[in-house]
Formats: structure tokens, C-alpha cells, sequence
């Protein structure tokens, strides 16, 4: 029960790592990505490759993710300066299947649907770290630091200007924010922090394949955000461990048969959404009401 | 104070008892929940009559159980599963399906020297996972060493179109038909790959006929292999189809459009006179009232051969870890199971017979049976 | 010849996606909503007409049933979902997301209800027959081309020449307008969707006999949707017309120079350079904003 527990404990935080850095981009700056498990993804092959061909120190593997996700994303950040809206949705969703593709046919880097084993363990400074519990306070502090650094940022100019943008373009624009940079390091930073969860899961879970960085996953992302409370401080993590812990919790209701429990989480979080949407369209934490 | 003691005398207790009888849980990593749950039920009615079997038998000095946990047949869940049966439960030896679940969950088996044993998933690269990693089922590439030689030779079918998913289960595949033609005097005309979401056919099905194709042989899985099957009929392709056991569900040999296709899967001859068999045939209709398939024959082997593998380190006085079951099985060499004495590959694979089938009316007919050395 | 044949395969495809992808469009282009669970009224419509048709009723009740579950099922959306969606404000990504969990939601239910498996409508309209050398065409691909044009020209005299089709096309640019005709911008709305609804219904039949039937594939059919009305130009139910025909050629094409799992990313590397490129699409109007 206790690793159990543990295990839970570390996906929450990765999970929660995902979801709070796309509620940056969504709560804080507008931008609506649905191709966040993108730079998920593209933070765990990396960090997956560096730890089996270079080094398996964490203190490499993580930046080497970080770094591979910013790249990347600067082709996100050229869709979003230029359009908004549906359109930029539009956009995220096309990079997300032309994503998928290329994580299931770049099979040299990626190993394709067969995926990447034995990818090495969290290691810091030579220790080895893969026990559940060893690893819930790894997960748990970068958690944090991810946070802390959101929430920096958040309070600082650049968090103002962000909101400026977010609420009125043009009105930003006119007070002479230079509105496509900001846009742009938000996207990129953003994207860097999914990567650590990225490198995180792939060193907790050894073996990683597209089939965790689908379009599925960036909508679940996107779900916690959105049940959560977009734009708040607790509302993503409220949101991942809401969506973590419903599969078990339903798993419980023990007058269900079994088949039937992966369609009735599905329905319970699609119809979750909506409800929300139409009583509570800040979320479970937001106050507000939508953004 | 109270309660420390009270610890101590539990534990030795718990010493005493072990000193005689000693009982073991067995893992297991199944899908009870979601889409494939239903295979989970399969695979769970194998494995739980070997451990009836093996406890009324007195195998060992105490008693097996499993321990079940749910892998939803994908690689998260089960690796969450995994980890709590190597920790938590602390078993030496777990049952494992689905080529990506089984894939997943390799790396934590060959580091806590936990045997690991697959009994349903074929992609043949299941055959490299290590040492800790063992296969009682025969993978698809062997099906293909069947098949391909009956039809090029037998039938006079040469010219082989293949399509396939493009993952690991395909890929091996096309490399296999690539190896084995070549020998047996046929030729691949053409290889079509498609994505594992892919739903439309018509164009594969162009470039097919252009092809000019004797045989297709079509590896995928699920919804996709009946939708090929159905589309490439539909849109102009008479040629002979063929597939492997994935194929034998259902599903897809109820599908009109599979009428005539031949089809390879394992060979059990459930009328054998082998006292293993016979116990677990009538056992099994006993127990479940149904005839048992060939995924019942594999958990129920793959179970029994860790109450095979206990009672020889029982009897050299030998603790049963994963690494002692290694050692074991490796010195042991051949075991009785179901369907007759077995023997392990190297790679840690069993060799079965393969039988040839056509299906005719929504039901499979075998026509011949190839057996490997 | 291959090259013809996978034309032909493609215009097939592609009239099938042109009348989805209108129905999107339409609805989107006059009333604003994002409606993303458009890809759940094509898999309730393919599925009824499973139902009924395999019930034994036979082809026409088969497809009034396929009508009726999608025109009940826009509309409740449309009651039940949008409208109180947009009471408060409603922002474009609120209707988004509100529209993505029904669409979960309803693939969830098919699934439980008629099973997770592939089904597919046995009839003999689906089988190929040589018509030149080397060329299978099946009688559904005449039916889906025509299909196509009867919908989309009764669409076009609808919008035309009709008072409500007018009416209907101002709507997106002034509510108020439409008001000013006497007639109330919900009703109007609600008309749209029972149209945009009634256009995927052919295609979802034609689908459930020729490609068969899962209960996620109404998630494909939004993706091309989408990837159609944005490259047509949103709101431009010519312009979705014709991008509809193009990706479909594009996808059957494609397979003449990449192998088939690129085809996809094909689709999709054309709608991300329109919107990069031209977003106002085709023979869009106005720009993005």
C-alpha cells in the first residue's frame, strides 16, 4: 500500500509539474496549446538518449531535456504570435499529430511505439534513485521549484505584461511592450518546465513510448488546467490529482464491471468538463468567473 | 516496549513457520479494467486452476497464491503495478501479457532479479528482455516460418504483399517474411506499413493490386487487422490473404471478407494422452465449463512451471528467489507441461508447434501442422 | 494508372470530408461556436444507422434514424450545452472545452453501448468493380460524389435564395440585423445546427459501409473538419467545399511519395502552413484575429 501510495504521489507530481506549466501559457498569457505532451515527450526522449549515450546524471540529463523542449518550441511560438483564438488551437492540435508521427517514425531516437528500455534512474551526484519513496522526494521538490519559479515569474513585470497581452494585444502593444518577445519566452518557458516532467517520468517510469505523449495526453493536461481553475495557483494541482485519483476511486464502486471503468472515468471527466464549463467556467479553485 | 515485543514474537513466529512450510505469492500483471479487461478473465482462469492444481498436489512444503494487479494493458498502470509487487509484495517470479506491458515492465524484473514471463503477447522482440525475461509462448515469427513455406510451396503463391503496423510486432515481421522468402523461393513485391490509428485502406489497397501480389499477408491487430481485411476485398484485392494468430479472434473470423484466409497459432492437441493435458482439459471444463483456448494453456503452464521450478530448490534445499529460479530452470532443461515436454531456447523462449489453418464459415480448419527444432 | 486510381479514391474521401467539414464550418462561420463534438454527431449518426439497419428495419428507417440522432443531438448540444455556455460571457475556449467533454463523453457511451469493436454495414455497394483497366470504382463512391453535390447544392439555394438563408448568413456578422428582420438569433442558430447536423449524416452512412465503424472515429472526422474549414477559409462554406476535396486527393496522393503513416502529418503540415502562411484560408474574407 505504502509504495502504492508513493507511486501516486510521484505521478501527481509530474503530472502536476505538466499541468502548471501549461497553465502558464493558458492562465497567464491565452494561449490555448493543445500540444503540451509534445515538449512532455520531447523532454523524456531526451533526457532517455542522454542518459543512455552520454551521462546518467541528472544534473545533465534534465538541462539537455530543457534545452531540446525550448528549441522545439519556438515552432509553437510562431503560430501564436501570429494568430489567436480557434486558430491557434488549430495550430497546436496540427503539431501535435505531426509530432506523433515523427515520435513513431523517428525510431533511431525515439524507438518508435516499441519505445526506449531501461532508460538509467534519477541519479544525483552517482546515487541511484528508483525506490518509490526515494524518488516521491526528488518528484516533490522539483514540483516545488517549478511552482516557484512559475509563481516568480507570475509576479514579476513580465507576469504583468503577460496579463496586459492576454487581456488586450493591441492595448499592450500601444504602451510599447514588445509583444512578440514576451509571447514568445512565455511559450518557451513553458515548454522547458514540461520537459523536466518529461525527463523525470522517463528516469521513474525506464521505459517511455509515443503512446504517453498522444493527443490524449495534452487534452488531459489540458482537462486538469481547465477543472482545476486556469490562471490560479492550486487550481492545476487540485486538477492533476483530481484526475490521477479518480481512476482507483472509481475502481472502488465495486457493482461496476470492470471492462466498463476505463469509459466511465472517460465520461465522468468529459461531462466534468462541461458541467464546469456551463456553473463554474474558472473551475474548482478559480473564483472568477472564465478568463 | 509493548509493541516492540509483540514485533519480535510475530517475527519469529513467522521464522518458525517458514523453517517448515514455506508459502509464495506469484505475481501477476493483467488487464482487469478497460478495454482488454476481457483478456485478463482468460488469462486468469489458466493461472488459477495450475495453483489449485499445484496446492492439491503438495508441490511445495506450503501453499502458492498470485497476486493480481491491474495493468489496463498499458505500460504506465503497469509499471505502477510492477513496482508495487517487487517492493510491496516482494514476489520472485510474475505473469506478464501485452508485448508493450511486458516490454515496460522488463527493466524492473532484470534489476531485482524478478523472473518475468509472458504467456500472450507474440511481438518477437519479447525474446530480448534478458535473462529474467522468459517467453511460453511461441512469437510470431515462428507463425511466419510456418505459414510462408506452406503457401509459397504447397499453394504456389510467390509473389508475397505484406501490410503491417508499424510497430515493434510488424516490424519484426516484415523483417522475418524479408529473411524467409528468399528461401523458400517466393519474393516480397511489396511491404506497406500503416500507423496504428490508421482507418483507411483504399489506397494501400491500389498500390497492392498494382503489386500484383499472390498472397497478402496482413500483421496488425484489433479493430485495424478486420478493417484491411475488409477494405482490401472491398476495393479489388482477390488475391490468397494470410495472417498470424492475432487473427483468430472473433471479431475477424466472423468477418464475410475473411472466408478462404489461412491463419497460423500455436498448436495444443487438447486430446493428447499426456497426463498433464488430460488434467488440465478436464479440470478446466470442470472448473469453468467451457473448452479451454490456447492463452488458458500458457498461464496455466507458465504457473505450473514455477511450482516445477519450487519444488526442485525446495528439494536441494535452496531458497526460491528469481535468481535461483533462473539457475533452476537452466539446469533443469525440459519440463512436462501442457501439450507434452518442453524444452527453453536460449533466449528464454519455448519452441511449440505451429498449425496451419483456413478459415472457412466463421470457424478455423487446421490444415497442417510444423514443428520446430 | 495507380495515380488515377488513388485520385479516385481520393475525390471519394475527399466529398465525404467536403460535407463534414461544410457542416462545421457552417455552424461555426454564423453562430461562433467552436462546436468540436461535431465529431460526436457523426458517430451518433453512423451508429443509429447500424442500429437500425441491423436491426433489420431496412435502409430508409435506418437512415431517418441516422438523421433524427443527429438533429436531436445538435440541437440538445446547442440547448443544453452552448447556449447556457454563452449566458456568461462564453469565451471562444469555454464553448471549446465544454464541446471537447461532450465529444468525450459520447465516444465513452458508444463504446459501452454498441462495444469498443470495429462494426461495419455489410452490403454490396461497398464491392469494387473494374471499370477501365486496372481502375475499381464501388457504386458508394458515386454515391458519396453525389451525395456531396445534392447536399451541397441544396445548401447553396438555401442560403441564396431564402429569406431564413439570409438571414442565417448575417447572423455571424450582425445579430442585430437579424433581429431587425423579425426573426430571434437563437432560432436562427438552432436552425444551423440542425443543417450543419443533417450534412454529416450522409457521410457517417457511407463511412459506417466503406471504412466501418469505432466509436473514436468521430475524433478523426473533427480533426479534418477543423484542418478543412480553417484551410477553406472559416466561414467560407465554398471555401470548406473546396479544401475538403483537396485534403482528401492530398491523403490518397500522398501514398504516390511517402509511405501511409505519413499521410496524416501530410494533412496536417498543410493546414499549420495556411495558418502560419494565410490564415484567412482559401477564399477566406476577413484575416485571423
Amino acid at each position: 500500500m505504502e509504495a502504492y501510495i508513493f507511486n501516486l504521489l510521484n505521478l501527481i507530481a509530474i503530472y502536476g509539474i505538466l499541468a502548471v506549466s501549461l497553465n502558464f501559457i493558458i492562465g497567464y498569457a491565452g494561449i490555448y496549446s493543445l500540444a503540451h505532451a509534445v515538449f512532455f515527450g520531447l523532454g523524456a526522449y531526451t533526457s532517455a538518449w542522454v542518459g543512455l549515450n552520454v551521462t546518467p546524471s541528472t544534473f545533465v540529463t534534465i538541462p539537455a531535456a530543457m534545452l531540446v523542449a525550448a528549441i522545439v518550441s519556438l515552432v509553437l511560438a510562431l503560430p501564436a504570435l501570429r494568430v489567436r483564438g480557434e486558430y491557434f488551437v488549430a495550430a497546436s492540435l496540427g503539431l501535435q499529430v505531426i509530432a506523433v508521427t515523427v515520435f513513431s517514425e523517428w525510431k533511431s531516437f525515439t524507438g518508435g511505439i516499441g519505445g526506449v528500455l531501461a532508460i538509467p534512474p534519477v541519479n544525483l551526484f552517482g546515487a541511484e534513485i528508483y525506490q518509490p519513496r526515494e524518488f516521491a522526494i526528488v518528484s516533490v521538490i522539483a514540483l516545488l521549484i517549478v511552482i516557484a519559479i512559475t509563481l516568480a515569474l507570475v509576479r514579476s513585470s513580465f507576469g504583468r505584461n503577460l496579463r496586459a497581452i492576454r487581456d488586450s494585444e493591441s492595448a499592450a502593444a500601444s504602451f510599447g511592450k514588445n509583444v512578440p518577445l514576451i509571447k514568445t519566452v512565455a511559450v518557451v518557458i513553458s515548454a522547458a518546465l514540461a520537459a523536466v516532467a518529461g525527463a523525470l517520468y522517463a528516469s521513474f517510469i525506464s521505459f517511455i513510448n509515443v503512446e504517453s505523449f498522444m493527443l490524449d495526453t495534452s487534452v488531459l493536461l489540458m482537462a486538469m488546467v481547465i477543472i482545476g481553475g486556469t490562471g490560479t495557483f492550486l487550481g492545476p494541482l487540485v486538477g492533476a490529482a483530481l484526475l490521477l485519483i479518480l481512476p482507483s476511486a472509481i475502481s472502488y464502486l465495486s457493482f461496476l464491471p470492470q471492462t466498463e471503468i476505463g469509459a466511465l472515468q472517460q465520461i465522468i471527466y468529459g461531462l466534468g468538463m462541461t458541467l464546469l464549463m456551463i456553473f463554474r467556467p474558472g473551475g474548482i479553485v478559480g473564483r472568477r468567473s472564465g478568463t | 516496549m509493548l509493541a516492540k515485543s509483540k514485533i519480535i514474537l510475530t517475527a519469529s513466529i513467522l521464522a518458525a513457520t517458514t523453517a517448515s512450510a514455506e508459502d509464495y505469492t506469484v505475481g501477476a500483471l493483467f488487464p482487469l479494467s478497460g478495454a482488454n479487461a476481457i483478456y485478463g478473465e482468460i488469462f486468469m482462469a489458466g493461472a488459477d486452476l495450475a495453483v489449485e492444481h499445484i496446492n492439491a498436489d503438495g508441490m511445495v512444503s506450503g501453499t502458492v497464491s498470485i497476486a493480481y494487479e491491474d495493468s489496463q494493458a498499458l505500460p504506465q498502470p503497469a509499471m505502477v503495478g510492477m513496482t508495487k509487487l517487487v517492493n510491496v509484495t516482494g514476489v520472485p517470479y510474475t505473469l506478464s501479457a501485452f508485448t508493450g506491458v511486458s516490454k515496460a515492465i522488463s527493466t524492473l524484473g532484470q534489476r531485482n532479479q524478478v523472473v518475468v514471463v509472458n504467456g500472450g503477447g507474440v511481438g518477437p522482440d519479447l525474446a530480448e528482455l534478458g535473462e529474467y525475461f522468459w517467453n511460453v509462448i511461441p512469437l510470431a515469427n515462428l507463425e511466419v516460418r510456418a505459414l510462408v513455406p506452406y503457401a509459397v510451396s504447397e499453394l504456389a503463391l510467390p509473389n508475397v504483399a505484406l501490410v503491417y503496423v508499424d510497430d515493434p510486432l510488424g516490424q519484426a515481421m516484415e523483417a522475418e517474411l524479408e529473411a524467409v522468402l528468399p528461401e523458400v523461393g517466393g519474393e516480397l513485391v511489396g511491404s506497406y506499413s500503416v500507423p496504428t490509428t490508421a482507418q483507411q485502406f483504399s489506397g494501400i489497397a491500389a498500390q497492392i493490386r498494382s503489386s500484383d501480389a499472390d498472397l497478402v499477408y496482413i500483421a496488425s491487430y484489433g479493430n485495424q487487422q478486420v478493417q484491411i481485411v475488409k477494405q482490401l476485398r472491398d476495393n479489388g484485392v482477390d488475391a490468397q490473404f494470410a495472417s498470424y494468430s492475432g487473427y483468430t479472434v472473433n471479431d475477424a473470423l466472423e468477418l464475410p471478407e475473411s472466408e478462404g484466409m489461412l491463419v497460423t497459432s500455436q498448436s495444443v492437441d487438447f486430446g493428447s494422452d499426456n497426463p498433464m493435458t488430460q488434467r488440465f482439459v478436464e479440470g478446466f471444463r470442470e472448473k469453468y465449463d467451457q473448452e479451454p483456448t490456447a492463452y488458458n494453456v500458457n498461464y496455466y503452464n507458465a504457473t505450473m512451471l514455477f511450482g516445477i521450478l519450487a519444488e526442485a530448490l525446495e528439494a536441494d534445499g535452496t531458497e526460491v528467489t528469481g535468481e535461483t529460479l533462473l539457475a533452476k530452470r537452466r539446469e533443469m532443461e525440459s519440463f512436462d507441461l501442457v501439450g507434452g515436454t518442453v524444452s527453453f531456447q536460449d533466449n528464454g523462449t519455448l519452441l511449440f508447434p505451429i498449425e496451419v489453418k483456413r478459415i472457412e464459415g466463421g470457424a478455423t480448419t487446421t490444415i497442417s501442422s510444423v514443428s520446430f527444432e | 494508372m495507380l495515380a488515377l486510381q488513388l485520385a479516385v479514391t481520393g475525390l471519394q474521401t475527399g466529398a465525404l470530408y467536403a460535407l463534414t467539414a461544410v457542416g462545421f464550418s457552417l455552424i461555426f462561420g454564423s453562430t461562433r461556436i467552436f462546436h468540436f463534438a461535431h465529431g460526436a454527431t457523426f458517430a451518433i449518426a453512423a451508429y443509429f444507422f447500424y442500429f437500425v439497419f441491423q436491426a433489420g428495419f431496412g435502409t430508409v428507417p435506418a437512415i431517418l434514424g441516422a438523421s433524427a440522432g443527429a438533429i436531436a443531438f445538435g440541437l440538445l448540444i446547442y440547448w443544453l450545452v452552448y447556449v447556457p455556455v454563452q449566458r456568461h460571457e462564453g469565451s471562444f475556449f469555454t464553448v471549446f472545452v465544454a464541446s471537447f467533454g461532450v465529444g468525450i463523453a459520447v465516444q465513452n457511451l458508444l463504446g459501452m453501448v454498441f462495444g469498443r469493436g470495429f462494426v461495419t454495414v455489410n452490403t454490396s455497394l461497398s464491392r469494387s468493380s473494374e471499370i477501365l483497366p486496372g481502375l475499381y470504382v464501388a457504386p458508394l463512391a458515386w454515391v458519396a460524389i453525389a451525395c456531396a453535390i445534392v447536399f451541397l447544392g441544396a445548401l447553396h439555394l438555401f442560403l441564396r435564395h431564402t429569406h431564413t438563408g439570409m438571414a442565417l448568413r448575417a447572423l455571424s456578422d450582425n445579430p442585430e440585423l437579424v433581429r431587425i428582420f423579425g426573426l430571434s438569433p437563437q432560432r436562427i442558430s438552432a436552425i444551423v445546427f440542425v443543417i450543419g447536423s443533417v450534412l454529416v449524416v450522409p457521410a457517417a452512412i457511407i463511412t459506417s459501409a466503406t471504412t466501418g465503424l469505432n466509436p473514436a472515429i468521430g475524433h478523426h472526422v473533427m480533426l479534418i473538419s477543423l484542418a478543412a474549414s480553417i484551410v477553406g477559409g472559416i466561414g467560407s462554406v465554398y471555401g470548406t467545399l473546396l479544401a475538403g476535396l483537396i485534403l482528401g486527393l492530398a491523403e490518397s496522393m500522398a501514398l504516390l511519395f511517402v509511405a501511409s503513416q505519413w499521410t496524416e502529418a501530410v494533412t496536417f503540415a498543410i493546414l499549420f502552413a495556411f495558418i502560419l502562411i494565410r490564415p484567412s484560408g482559401l477564399l477566406g474574407r476577413a484575416t485571423a484575429h
